[in-house]
């Protein structure tokens, strides 16, 4: 193609592609082998059914908690100026779900069937009024997304009136924040509940669960939309961000990593002092047996204490990259604790005959995993960068009109 | 042209009542659910009698053919429970057929379900295979298709013929106290207990008689009355999962004698 020859083919935008585009490439080779062979190939068992895909499932709804946080907080709490911020996490909000998804269709044996918990309700099931609050809330997304798609310049030249209509969609954020805040809400903590009513597991069983899935999803949802704004910052002149606004919120986030820190600290000593069979077991396996390093070193020394010491230090905060660094392993550390919550349940198997030890397991994840699961990690990763380069995802100087006219009476409806 | 404007009051007001909705739901809809099992009618329930357990493992054959289940998977295997003496105790492990199962409970699309005789039963069409009921029961009484169950059954025809459809790859599954055993012989007018045709394949075949079934609902059935004049214990059950599975405990006379 001599007439393109002035256009440069390898620059690092397309290098990135090129890299992403060949992980992707190997992840739906290794899905489809799953589709094909069934779950067998992977190195799940009856003792630990659910691993890699799980854990991807469960972070990336954990970090996709940006959206539904920053929107309540601009659009209910109104803290306005916070809005650009909130579009990013929409954004980041949207391709966590979708992973989720994707992560679930490899994860259940008949993904034909997937469609089922639609139809057949067991509302006493923590994991259906989970998917029924995901697809919700996944449906919210979409339309909370619509006005960061009308900023396509092909849709808006192809097609100005859809892209008008998208755009019009921002007048019911409110409306949007609040529906997404309730689903969310119930879900984030349902997730932490689908472990926390398992009785058979000790460890897992108990109230505080659903508070710890909460309060890490906001924190490292928070985060990674912070990290990933100030990545895209330094990396593409598409990225334009408001840096004061972002340093804010990384203190907000120092601040809820307390919190945070707190509960976690408090459930892991409220579980020392008990000698339940198995949940000492549990324990024991997270802070001295094959989750020790995790859990020390991932969850609460990197994931907490030194992000609250990057964040809430004025002078390192207002430094990027520690900033930057802070923010990373904020999101990290919630994903290692989804990992260490998942797996320290399965690794102690409790026995049901009278009189017999209690006996441990152990699981990594198999090739077909690893491959699969790096390709929807891939998958986000792309769909982010392009909406960097083309939706003007990360752009702080983007300011939507008001969004106050929203004709609904609700001093109609609402009667108190 | 205020009463058209959205306030933060009003959202926030919008999202209590919102909130408030959701959470009367949430609140109100199990108590009106059915939570455990029914109670009327025939109860099913086995006991399996530990004296008498040689641990021959004849009923997990049985089991296998009759329930054409594949040489991976065991719905009905027999542990070693400890020494009596210089005896070895064994412990069969079927499904406990909970009246609170966990795994009903916990399933998202209700594949699996209380029959009204108090069989936990899979329904392998509807299954989504997301394993959540294999991590809640507290028995590993389920164990997930990972492969294929392609070929012969070893154990068919020597210990009986297939009674029922293979399960597909992707489902977890497990034992149904031979529901297919119980429903045609008791619409050829058998005594599900009594006569073997229409009893669980593993009581059948067990050749000491360690095995026994019957409605627990009736008094005079003898599963009731060997539970009524012998000690008996279920396995866990501080769980509160109300297992339908009752084991005699070996005791050092009854060994010796």
């Amino acid at each position: 193609m001599p007439k393109n020859s002035h256009v440069k083919l390898v620059t690092p935008w397309t290098l990135w592609l090129g890299l992403m585009g060949l992980v992707l490439l190997a992840g739906l080779g290794a899905g489809l082998l799953v589709f094909w062979k069934g779950l067998g190939i992977t190195n799940l068992t009856d003792l630990v059914p659910w691993g890699l895909w799980i854990t991807i499932d469960l972070s990336s709804i954990a970090l996709s908690a940006g959206a539904f946080s920053l929107c309540a907080g601009v659009y209910l709490f109104g803290l306005k100026r916070y809005q650009p911020i909130a579009r990013t996490a929409t954004f980041v909000g949207l391709i966590g779900y979708t992973m989720a998804m994707l992560a679930l269709i490899l994860d259940i044996g008949r993904p034909d069937r997937f469609w089922h918990a639609l139809i057949y309700w067991n509302e006493h099931s923590l994991l259906w009024e989970v998917t029924m609050c995901v697809m919700l809330y996944l449906t919210v997304l979409v339309f909370e997304s619509m006005p960061i798609f009308a900023n396509f310049e092909w849709l808006r030249k192809r097609f100005p009136k859809l892209a008008h209509t998208l755009e019009g969609v921002h007048h019911y954020a409110p409306i949007l924040a609040i529906i997404g805040l309730g689903l969310s809400s119930l879900h984030q903590s349902s997730l932490g509940a689908t472990y926390g009513v398992i009785k058979a597991r000790p460890f897992w069983f108990k109230p505080e669960m659903s508070v710890l899935f909460m309060l890490s999803a906001i924190v490292g949802g928070i985060s990674l939309t912070l990290f990933a704004s100030m990545l895209a910052g330094r990396l593409t002149k598409k990225a334009k961000i408001n840096d004061a606004l972002i340093e804010k919120v990384a203190q907000f986030v120092g601040y809820l990593l307390i919190g945070y820190f707190y509960f976690r600290a408090w459930d892991a000593l409220a579980t020392t002092y008990t000698y339940d069979p198995g949940r000492s077991e549990g324990l024991h396996v997270m802070t001295k047996g094959p989750l020790a390093f995790n859990f020390w070193i991932g969850e609460m020394l990197l994931g907490m204490i030194v992000p609250m010491f990057l964040l809430l230090y004025k002078r390192t905060r207002q430094n990027p990259f520690w900033r930057m660094l802070g923010l990373f392993l904020v999101a990290a550390g919630v994903v290692a604790f989804r990992w260490d919550l998942n797996i320290s349940g399965f690794l102690v198997v409790m026995p049901f005959v009278p009189g017999q030890e209690i006996a441990y397991t152990n699981y990594s994840p198999s090739l077909v995993e690893f491959l699969s699961g790096a390709a929807i990690v891939a998958y986000g990763l792309t769909a982010f960068s392009l909406g960097v380069k083309y939706l003007r995802v990360v752009d702080h100087s983007l300011v939507e009109e008001e969004h106050e006219t929203v004709n609904i009476r609700t001093n109609e409806t609402v009667a108190v | 042209m205020t009463d058209n404007k959205l306030s933060r009051r009003d959202v926030l007001k919008v999202a209590g009542v919102a909130a408030a909705t959701v959470i009367g739901l949430k609140v109100v809809k199990p108590a009106q659910a059915n939570e455990s099992a029914p109670t009327g009618g025939r109860q099913w329930a086995m006991v399996i009698d530990q004296n008498k357990c040689t641990g021959c493992g004849y009923c997990v054959m049985a089991c296998r053919a009759h329930n054409d289940v594949s040489p991976d998977i065991t719905w009905n295997p027999v542990f070693e429970a400890g020494q009596m003496g210089e005896k070895t105790v064994y412990l069969p492990r079927p499904c406990m057929h909970c009246a609170k199962a966990p795994c009903v409970e916990v399933c998202p699309v209700k594949a699996s379900y209380y029959r009204p005789d108090g069989i936990v039963m899979m329904d392998y069409e509807r299954c989504i295979g997301c394993r959540y009921c294999e991590v809640a029961c507290p028995y590993g009484a389920r164990s997930f298709n990972w492969e294929d169950f392609t070929g012969s059954n070893p154990a068919v025809p020597e210990w009986g013929e297939p009674e029922v459809d293979r399960r597909p790859r992707g489902v977890p599954e497990k034992c149904s106290f031979c529901y297919q055993r119980i429903d045609r012989g008791l619409a050829l007018g058998l005594e599900p207990g009594v006569d073997m045709d229409a009893t669980p394949a593993c009581v059948g075949v067990c050749p000491v008689g360690a095995r026994l079934f019957g409605d627990l609902n009736d008094p005079n059935s003898n599963v009731s009355k060997v539970l009524r004049e012998n000690p008996s214990y279920r396995l866990r059950e501080d769980l509160g999962t109300g297992p339908r599975v009752y084991y005699l405990p070996a005791s050092a006379e009854k060994k010796e004698a």
